[in-house]
């Protein structure tokens, strides 16, 4: 009962799932300052988002850069599917109740709505980026944007001492839709993604995706 | 005459400075009850750490269907209360270094943390499964909470025992509000603290309204806001708003009967300031002197002895009606002396009845005893060296209604061996078989509270949500040294895992899931060492998959083994004394007690608290799971409190018993044989009303007990000024009627009508008193002696 869970666990939950969401969220990104109103009105808002990763992480003790690569779909209104193919077959998938996490068949984790409350919230914030209603983020962070051209750039700062410990900041570029998320981490772990062939519309998504998430 | 004014001057001005200068405060705590040799200290401070910190909070939960909703209201309820910092402390926000450190201690020591599942995994799987999972967790973008840098934990068990962690509550901070979520809506979690007792009255009229006066507040914000409160405040004030709207109507509907009565009577009002001002000199007078030989008082002794005082009302109605119906040549202090064997009698009867409370273990009835006989003898003092001088043969007049009352008497058959009484006997012999057989008993306190159902219902709501621990059912704990207490309740959970996969509960809030014993840091040290960081093992394959060298392995190996608790050396930061000190232990240091002071010397003591405990019948399987365990016991104040009412109960019984007989000893001197007339019609109404309990399904509580007490003390006094024979010149037996009945009225009227109470201690007391009293006054006359019976 009183002050159960300070935000240092807190933001190392919703940390993760955010830093997960936010390139394909930012697909649809949207503020209110200046900049990114325009940046908001640059991005196109499709119901159907679904392309390529390659993720590259640069850990503090590890010298090689850890390369991985796989699919991701955002579905308005539905959830977020992030499938790891190379090296190792991961799925994640957030929907509104719940983040999943599969190795194959096996569920690996589970997060839960009822069991943790936060994983509502974590995408509550999501499902607004995809609808282009950034409100949710902006309580959460600090937004930075610049625009050139046909490309924009915008870096994040988490307005809470310990989410911003957490997370370090973000940046993000892109044009129509986002192109690169980079994430530099207080520990000094940094973790960089790509996006590519990047489709919209009914045939972006193949049957097996749409399943996943309905 | 004047040194009875200057002990009262000295009893007034001792009760004056103890309630106002010195501010005391009748004790409450139930256990204070319970005889010395079976207090215990360590379960005392137990109660006292569990219950009392949470008696002066008030939780709140401020409900909307969106969060920025919830916010608004949350603030809006706030903004009335910080207004008040008299009455509410406020709450601090976490600084942002506390957030920072909040897991510092238990970071540092991280090799010596595992959940029991960890401990099965690394026990069970092969050095293949932590490679996979750990470079699993290297690629996968998500791979659940994170804590610092990746080669801090580069296998996930410190993220999975924080995990562990974070299941013991749902409450999460959100944009520096607490935070919680159920059935779809969001709610702010505000916790409240009082500045003053929850159970003082006074605190009680200003926090309350003001609770309403926020939730206005946060309604006119959010029209559809939804508000859940509870604290013990609440219970306390809806008791006390209950008892004192009851008490207004019930007091001022008595008062007024008795005043009408008396008026009728005597044809004036100062008879009832009279008889007021002997009992309140009493109550007064039994409280200066308790609290000069007890050094305090319990709210149980003041409650009850002052009912048991009521008894005193006879000696001043007995003089009143011998000085109506006397010759107005006859001086009051004449009047007295002739008065004087039948009060000191009834005086020394009631003292006998009530002393015998004293020869009980139990000090709240040992109190009792000593306060209500005290109470006994101020006031009948008071009627002895004021009433005289106060009541002049001109004061009183005798109306015609005292006349035709007195003179009713004649029209009472009398008792005699004839087939008429030996009918009514036989009746009443198969009503009360009848009901004794049926009457059930129950001391259960919780039959005892009628707390409105809208509280109940949010009080359920609000353990719902937030699956909070219950404060009046845990085991305790103890040992001879902080590890000891540690070890034992790691025995302990042992056993009460089991119960959450069978959902007796939903889980347990322990000491030890944050700090486990020393012993248990060992064996989590060596675990992780052999499983994962051995020469061969895991880290050593994972080097080699990441292409890093035995640099690399070795550095990974020594920021692991720096991770964990130095044994034998003074360096360890993971004892319960040091997490204490951190912001994280705040939800948990109502479990740790710590170092008391026992009745066997120094122990070690700490709280194991349960949660989701919702269904009672579970509770002997919990009691069950505490026994073989060394050190650990079951606590549940429920049933201890129930255990204690029945012990009271159970003892008044007996001494009830021997009051009857004491009291008909004393008779005997006086009356000889005839003394029976004089016990047995309380006795019969005593048994009948038992009866009565038993066939309209009351269950016997020691509240019926106390009312039994008084019918006897009563009683016996309409015996004995029924009894007392005076000459034929005086109307004697007219004026003896005539107290009887002002009494027994008086009596119906102040306690009898407490029946109608809906608190159920009190309408208990008040049926009992009705019932009771009723049968005495009806039949105490026709157990009056005729002219030729010897007996």
């Amino acid at each position: 009962m009183k002050r159960l869970f300070s935000s240092g666990l807190f933001s190392s939950i919703v940390t993760p799932v955010l830093i997960s969401g936010f390139f394909i969220v930012l697909a649809a990104s949207a503020q209110a300052a200046a900049p990114i109103a325009k940046i908001q009105e640059m991005l196109a808002k499709p119901p159907v988002l679904c392309g390529r990763f390659d993720q590259a992480k640069q850990l503090m003790g590890i010298k090689k850069p850890l390369l991985s690569n796989g699919r991701f779909c955002v579905v308005s209104g539905k959830g977020v599917l992030w499938r790891t193919l190379q090296p190792f077959p991961n799925t994640l998938r957030l929907k509104r109740d719940e983040i999943v996490q599969m190795q194959g068949d096996r569920v690996a984790m589970r997060l839960d709505a009822k069991q943790e409350p936060v994983v509502r919230m974590i995408n509550s914030v999501m499902f607004s980026l995809v609808a282009g209603d950034l409100s949710q983020l902006e309580s959460l962070f600090d937004m930075d944007g610049s625009i050139q051209g046909s490309t924009w750039k915008v870096a994040l700062k988490a307005r809470q001492p310990a989410l911003a410990k957490a997370i370090g900041t973000l940046t993000l570029t892109g044009g129509t839709t986002v192109k690169s998320v980079t994430i530099n981490e207080a520990s000094g772990d940094r973790t960089e993604i790509t996006f590519s062939g990047v489709q919209s519309g009914v045939n972006a998504m193949t049957s097996e995706e749409g399943a996943a998430l309905d | 005459m004047w040194i009875w004014l200057l002990v009262v001057g000295l009893i007034l001005s001792h009760n004056a400075y103890l309630w106002l200068v010195q501010k005391v405060v009748p004790d409450t705590d139930i256990l204070a009850l319970l005889p010395v040799e079976q207090r215990d200290p360590v379960l005392q401070q137990a109660f006292t750490h569990m219950v009392d910190s949470a008696q002066q909070r008030v939780i709140v939960l401020v409900g909307a269907d969106d969060w920025a909703q919830a916010r608004a209201a949350a603030d809006a309820y706030s903004a009335v209360l910080i207004k008040h910092p008299a009455l509410f402390e406020a709450t601090a926000p976490m600084s942002e270094q506390a957030q920072t450190d909040w897991l510092g201690p238990s970071q540092q020591n991280r090799l010596s943390l595992l959940t029991a599942e960890q401990q099965k995994l690394l026990q069970e799987k092969p050095p293949a499964f932590w490679v996979e999972s750990a470079l699993r967790q290297l690629y996968s973008p998500f791979s659940g909470p994170k804590l610092g840098a990746w080669q801090d934990d580069p296998f996930g068990l410190f993220t999975g025992w924080v995990q562990a962690r974070a299941q013991e509550t749902p409450v999460r901070p959100r944009d520096g509000y607490l935070f919680v979520e159920a059935n779809g809506r969001q709610y702010v979690m505000l916790l409240l603290t009082l500045r003053q007792p929850a159970f003082s009255m006074a605190n009680q009229q200003a926090v309350l309204p003001l609770l309403n006066v926020a939730a206005k507040a946060a309604k006119l914000t959010v029209p559809k806001v939804e508000l859940i409160s509870a604290g013990v405040i609440l219970h306390a004030g809806a008791a006390s708003a209950q008892a004192s709207a009851e008490m207004s109507t019930i007091g001022v509907g008595s008062l007024l009967g008795i005043v009408l009565l008396m008026w009728l009577t005597f044809g004036a009002f100062r008879p009832v300031g009279l008889i007021v001002l002997s009992i309140a000199i009493g109550c007064l007078g039994a409280f200066s002197i308790c609290w000069l030989i007890f050094g305090r008082v319990h709210l149980l002794t003041l409650v009850f002895g002052a009912s048991l005082i009521g008894v005193a009302q006879d000696y001043g109605i007995y003089f009143l009606c011998s000085r109506a119906g006397s010759d107005k040549s006859l001086p009051s202090h004449q009047l007295l002396r002739r008065l004087l064997p039948g009060l000191l009698l009834t005086l020394t009867a009631a003292v006998i009845g009530y002393i015998g409370l004293a020869l009980t273990p139990f000090p709240g009835l040992r109190q009792m005893a000593v306060f209500s006989v005290l109470g006994l003898v101020f006031a009948w003092l008071t009627v002895i060296c004021w009433f005289p001088t106060l009541v002049q043969p001109s004061t009183l007049k005798g109306t015609r209604f005292a006349d035709w009352c007195g003179a009713s008497r004649h029209h009472w058959p009398l008792f005699q061996r004839n087939f008429g009484t030996l009918l009514v006997a036989i009746l009443f012999g198969v009503f009360v078989v009848t009901g004794l057989t049926r009457l059930r008993v129950n001391d259960d306190i919780r039959s005892l509270q009628s707390p409105p159902k809208v509280l109940l219902d949010d009080q359920i709501k609000l353990s719902k949500i937030l699956d909070a621990p219950t404060p009046v059912q845990f085991y305790l704990v103890r040992g001879d040294s902080a590890e000891q207490v540690l070890q034992r309740e790691e025995a302990l959970r042992l056993r009460l895992d089991p119960l959450i996969a069978q959902h007796v509960i939903s889980g347990y809030q322990a000491m030890s899931s944050w700090t486990p014993s020393m012993q248990a840091q060992i064996a989590n040290r060596v675990l992780v060492e052999r499983a994962l960081l051995g020469k061969d093992g895991p880290l050593k394959a994972l080097a080699a998959q990441l292409g890093e060298d035995q640099s690399w392995i070795k550095q990974m190996r020594e920021r692991a083994l720096g991770a964990a608790t130095q044994v034998g050396t003074n360096t360890s930061t993971l004892t319960p004394d040091a997490f204490l000190k951190t912001p994280a232990s705040e939800p948990s240091r109502h479990l740790w007690l710590g170092r008391v002071e026992g009745v066997h010397g120094v122990t070690f003591a700490s709280i194991v608290a349960l949660r989701g405990l919702n269904n009672y019948a579970n509770l002997p399987l919990l009691q069950k799971t505490a026994s073989h365990l060394d050190g650990v016991q079951w606590v549940d104040k429920v049933s201890e409190i129930s255990t204690v009412l029945g012990d009271y109960r159970q003892y008044m019984g007996s001494v009830l018993l021997g009051a009857y007989v004491a009291i008909f000893l004393l008779l005997f001197g006086r009356y000889r044989f005839a003394g029976w007339r004089v016990v047995l019609p309380p006795a019969i109404a005593s048994i009948g009303v038992l009866a009565l309990l038993g066939i309209i399904g009351q269950p016997l509580q020691m509240f019926h007990m106390l009312a039994l007490m008084l019918i006897l003390g009563l009683g016996v006094d309409y015996g004995i000024f029924l009894q007392e024979k005076t000459d034929h010149q005086d109307p004697a037996g007219r004026f003896a009627w005539l107290a009887v009945c002002l009494s027994a009225v008086s009596a119906l009227l102040s306690f009898g009508l407490l029946a109608l109470s809906s608190t159920p201690p009190l309408h208990a007391f008040g049926f009992t008193m009705l019932v009771g009293i009723a049968i005495v006054w009806l039949i105490a006359p026709c157990f009056s002696q005729s002219k030729n019976s010897r007996l």
